[in-house]
């Protein structure tokens, strides 16, 4: 009996409609691979030219069409990912091209080549479920939609609208997506397909409106410049999918439809062989991988569900998280032993919910049933139904150690035990309990509803169990986790901290604080190292460089200008002023910051001297830490950048970047600079070894 | 009775005067508020409550059945069911004794009872003939229909008409709360001065009681709202004033009878918002479940009387409760008549002639904490078993006039929790 590895199954419906349904065998997603693509090929080269229409369908519960394989466009080179970009385009087009009418009836994910096939289409309806999501996101794996999408969309929505969803790779919910244009209808799940029939009996026989071109020229002239201005500024020309689309988009626009396929076609296979597109198909990966960590041994470790939790401190980050829970439908009990505090806090949960309705993530009544999950409460409270406890109370070992002692008395025994430390040590937070097993860090990054990361630390007797349940809790919230050992500073800390303190010397030993900022944005880190100085708080990033320089004084030290700043009560933004100057305008470089430069001090390094110094520190804390195992895999340690420190990620993340320039390379600059400026420059013993070896930190490409 | 009610622990909101600092909550999120203080402080499994019972006179239109919006809001899952039950300024009575009832006949052993009233937002109506023209207002076609149907409207059709006025006027008898309070006041020779010098005393002894009364409140967080200010938490009852005097009592004019009355906005309830919440189940259910209760319902009585004289409905109640329960006022270690007017209270003392004044709403009353009408009678039942544990008391009356003619009482038993 053979084995149906049919990916497309066909039907006709009662009133005489073509139904056509996705269903990938043994996956849960539906996505063009070169197989599917071929069979649906087949199937329209046979299709009934005199049936009634034709209607595009998924039978996953989630997801109508992924996109494109992934594996294909990483692997596929040359010739082959021609083939592929053409054997897509071409489907489509036999698509568009049908007499017939054909409807995209979508419920689920609509990304990438299934929002291609849906733009192929003459109609598109969809669900308005939380699962259907609709977008080109083709730009943030760094190439653009090749299948016809650049050609397609703004067609038929408009260069402006259409910019904006593919620079932005924007993923839109059925009621946006409608707004804009790009699908015709709104129907429930269990109607969709009567609601498709229903256009095709009514209107399909309807020709297709057309835009005009001359509105067309002009708004695209009028839409170039502004959408290459917000571009440039938010990704500093290292996006080269960005520039490309623009391109693609506006030229196509204005040409034929056959010869905009070909600027895709061009545009894609360019993109495709560049650096910035492996490395970003990369993140993605990353991202993939960090969805499905498991802990080792994950079968023997059940993680427990977690439904309520107990945020123990109502400060900035108490209250951040327990809204970033209770958004994800959690109940919350948030404590702290001042009322004040939990006041300011109730504010401040208050205060995300709101941005977050006038941002339109969430509707006035998501907000409302968030804030109803949360329950305030001044001083102690029985922890019976609580499933887990997440300290996030002042920086101070001493005041965590009595917190941490009365929870392991009172806390029910299934209780993971977490703390979002960012400094302290959880093996030494756990010495001395009566249950340290179910002790772990969970840390989350500032601003919690921004930053996706987070750090899932496993101190010396933290059980395997216990771990489990962190990682999988990281996960059910929709962060980013990467497991990480007991150590100071963790890892995104420990890496960014040699960088952020070589930047406070630069501008001690003369530097000005535009030119080493805009040093580190070249380089494409988000933001410059200064400013995320000012943002942390200098006297934050002096006890953190404190912490650091206690346990590895052969590297580490404090840089005496924050002490020196912090004293004349330059703290960064929580103050007002430090680097930067902070206000309602945009922060500008602070002038009363020379003051306080070490005597005699004068610029004598340009910037990429400075760049450069900035990166190797980087590249050689994060191979520390490989090297220490605080974490397991140069995944890991990529992975953790990226999303917790904003690390460039068209370069792929520190150890993706390192292994471009090579362990030699790396070597030779650090041993470099070590002479120009001391030991703390010194390479680790990792890179001299793979120098030695010629090794890589990622064996394969 | 063979499985009586137990009362596990409760809770309340503070109570606030109309228009000041819990104005902007609904009566939904008042009650909410204090179900989830009274989980979180219990610690208690929402999954096993079989049903909230809420008190509520003035239900927001926009909330229908208060009780399961609360209780939904307050994450008891969908599987419990809800009712809002309304006897005037006892529902907060009601619901207790209804989940009594339920207990008695198999139909749930864990409840949540309360009660929640925000009479700050009770709306203002249009009148019914108003409500008319609108109607055809939106009905109206093309511009001809619509200026048509405009030109129907007149002055009148734009006054308002207060809700919560209609609200405290009794249709049967015609007086409002007030007025029953001045027939009262009249009949028993109630003067001004008796009234004032109650009045005082409220106040006087809620000032006193301040720091007692802080172990039945949980603080209400009230968000900033559209001028972006930040919200602040409320902690206190918004009522006693530790400042009142006889003469600033004195000084107020009669609100209800100009010419002859002697009733003023000082020796009446405040208008108020609040909510109360209480844990309550069956006797037996609290052993299986190894806790340890703070008081017992030991017996009830509601009783009608004449609207007119709705005031006097406590008498006849409390005369009821003894003769069911053989416990009087003298018996009683605390007595809590709910104080909705001076008059009436002392009217009701008058009429008894059993009640000893040293142990008659001991921590001050409604003169001056306030009567959110549906939630009062939870309030009694609370701040009462609180006390008896202070005291070390046994039992109390705790009982309250109801508007349209009924008297309600309930008899307490304090258990060592």
């Amino acid at each position: 009996m053979k084995t149906n590895t049919e990916s497309i199954r066909t039907a006709v419906s009662g009133t005489g409609a073509l139904v056509w349904t996705f269903d990938r065998p043994e996956s849960a997603a539906n996505i063009f691979d070169e197989a599917t693509l071929l069979e649906l090929r087949e199937k329209l080269n046979g299709v009934d030219r005199y049936a009634h229409g034709l209607v595009f369908m998924s039978a996953k519960p989630a997801i109508f069409i992924a996109g494109a394989d992934i594996k294909a466009l990483e692997s596929l080179r040359g010739d082959a990912l021609q083939r592929f970009i053409e054997l897509g385009q071409e489907v489509f087009n036999a698509i568009a091209a049908l007499e017939m009418p054909t409807v995209a009836a979508i419920h689920g994910a609509c990304m990438g080549g299934g929002c291609e096939l849906a733009l192929a289409c003459r109609r598109r309806i969809a669900t308005p479920d939380r699962v259907t999501k609709i977008g080109l996101p083709e730009t943030q794996l760094g190439i653009l939609p090749a299948w016809g999408g650049s050609t397609r969309l703004p067609r038929l929505i408009g260069v402006p609208k259409a910019l904006d969803i593919i620079l932005g790779g924007k993923t839109l919910g059925a009621k946006s997506a409608l707004r804009k244009g790009m699908i015709d209808d709104i129907a429930p799940k269990e109607l969709l397909l009567e609601a498709a029939e229903e256009w095709i009996g009514a209107h399909g026989r309807e020709p297709v409106k057309g835009r005009r071109t001359t509105f067309d020229r002009v708004e695209t002239a009028i839409a170039k410049p502004i959408a290459r201005r917000q571009m440039m500024e938010k990704s500093r020309g290292h996006y080269p999918a960005l520039e490309k689309a623009l391109e693609v988009v506006t030229r196509g626009a204005l040409a034929s439809v056959e010869e905009s396929l070909i600027l895709e076609r061009e545009a894609v296979l360019e993109l495709a062989a560049t650096p910035e597109c492996r490395n970003l198909i990369g993140v993605f990966q990353l991202t993939e991988r960090a969805k499905k960590l498991r802990v080792p041994d994950a079968e023997t470790h059940k993680a427990a569900t977690i439904s309520r939790v107990a945020v123990i401190g109502a400060g900035v980050m108490g209250a951040a998280i327990a809204q970033w829970l209770s958004a994800r439908g959690l109940r919350v009990l948030m404590r702290d032993i001042d009322a004040d505090r939990v006041e300011a806090g109730m504010n401040r949960i208050a205060g995300l919910y709101a941005n977050a309705v006038k941002g339109r993530i969430m509707s006035a009544t998501e907000a409302r049933d968030g804030m109803d999950r949360v329950s305030p409460v001044v001083g102690e409270t029985p922890l019976e139904m609580v499933d887990m406890v997440i300290e996030a109370a002042v920086e101070k070992m001493e005041l965590k150690k009595d917190i941490f002692a009365r929870l392991d008395a009172v806390a029910p025994g299934r209780a993971l035990l977490a703390t979002n430390t960012s400094a302290l040590s959880i093996t030494e937070l756990a010495a001395g309990l009566n249950m340290p097993a179910r002790v772990a860090g969970i840390h989350f990054f500032n601003p919690v509803h921004r930053m996706p990361l987070v750090e899932v630390i496993s101190g010396e007797r933290t059980s395997g169990e216990a771990t489990a349940t962190a990682l999988r809790f990281a996960q059910k919230i929709g962060k980013m986790p990467v497991l990480v050992r007991d150590s100071p500073g963790f890892l995104v800390n420990r890496i960014l901290l040699p960088y952020m303190v070589e930047a406070g010397e630069l501008f001690a030993n003369g530097a000005s604080i535009e030119e080493v900022d805009a040093a580190m944005l070249d380089f494409g880190m988000p933001m410059g190292p200064l400013r995320l100085i000012d943002e942390v708080g200098l006297d934050v990033a002096e006890d953190v460089a404190a912490t650091l320089a206690a346990a590895f004084p052969g590297h580490m030290h404090v840089p005496e200008v924050l002490g020196r700043m912090k004293r004349a009560g330059l703290l960064g933004k929580k103050s007002g002023s430090g680097f930067y100057t902070h206000g309602k305008r945009k922060a500008a470089p602070n002038p009363g910051a020379a003051a306080h430069r070490n005597p005699g001090a004068a610029p004598t390094l340009d910037r990429t001297t400075m760049q450069r110094r900035m990166a190797l520190l980087m590249i050689n804390e994060a191979a520390r830490c490989l090297e220490e195992n605080v974490v397991g895999a140069p995944e890991d340690v990529d992975f953790g950048m990226i999303m917790g420190a904003g690390f460039a990620p068209f370069r792929g993340g520190p150890l993706r970047y390192a292994d471009t320039l090579g362990a030699a390379a790396i070597v030779e600059g650090l041993r470099m600079e070590e002479e120009r400026s001391g030991a703390h420059f010194a390479p680790c013993a990792l890179l001299l070894e793979m120098t030695k070896n010629e090794r890589r930190f990622y064996a394969n490409r | 009775m063979p499985d009586p009610l137990v009362i596990i622990d409760g809770i309340r909101t503070p109570f606030c005067k109309l228009g000041s600092d819990l104005a902007r909550l609904a009566a939904d999120e008042l009650g909410r508020v204090a179900v989830d203080a009274l989980l979180t402080r219990t610690g208690f499994d929402p999954g096993l409550v079989d049903e909230v019972i809420f008190g509520c006179v003035c239900q927001p239109v926009d909330a229908p059945n208060v009780a399961r919006v609360i209780a939904l809001r307050a994450g008891l899952p969908e599987h419990s069911t809800a009712a809002t039950v309304h006897r005037n300024c006892a529902s907060g009575f009601e619901a207790i004794t209804t989940a009594a009832e339920r207990v008695a006949s198999g139909h749930g052993t864990v409840f949540i009872v309360g009660g929640t009233e925000s009479m700050s937002q009770v709306p203002l109506l249009f009148p019914p003939e108003a409500a008319k023209k609108f109607a055809a207002l939106g009905r109206a076609r093309g511009l001809g229909a619509k200026l048509g149907a405009l030109g129907a409207f007149r002055p009148e059709d734009f006054k308002p008409r207060i809700a919560l006025k209609m609200g405290l006027t009794d249709p049967v008898s015609g007086l409002n709360m007030g007025e029953t309070a001045e027939v009262v006041a009249r009949e028993f020779g109630i003067g001004r001065e008796a009234q004032d010098v109650f009045a005082l005393e409220s106040h006087r002894r809620a000032t006193a009681a301040r720091s007692r009364l802080a172990e039945e409140i949980c603080p209400v967080y009230v968000t900033g709202g559209k001028a972006g200010k930040a919200g602040h938490a409320v902690t206190a009852d918004h009522g006693p004033r530790g400042d009142e005097t006889i003469e600033m009592l004195e000084r107020l004019k009669p609100v209800f009878d100009r010419n002859h009355g002697s009733v003023t906005a000082g020796n009446s309830s405040q208008i108020t918002d609040g909510a109360v919440a209480l844990l309550v189940m069956a006797e037996s259910r609290a052993a299986q479940l190894g806790l340890n209760p703070i008081g017992r319902l030991r017996a009830w009585a509601y009783t009608g009387c004449d609207p007119k004289r709705m005031g006097l409905g406590p008498v006849s109640a409390i005369r009821k409760l003894e003769e069911l329960s053989g416990v009087g006022p003298r018996e009683a270690d605390l007595i809590e008549i709910n104080e909705a007017f001076a008059a009436q209270v002392l009217a009701v003392t008058q009429c008894l002639g059993n009640v000893p004044m040293e142990r008659l709403n001991v921590n001050g009353g409604a003169i001056a904490l306030g009567h959110p009408v549906g939630a009062t009678g939870a309030r009694l039942t609370l701040t009462a078993l609180k006390e008896l544990g202070r005291r070390g008391g046994q039992r109390a009356i705790v009982s309250a006039c109801v508007g349209g003619g009924q008297g309600s009482a309930l008899l307490l038993e304090y258990l060592q929790p």
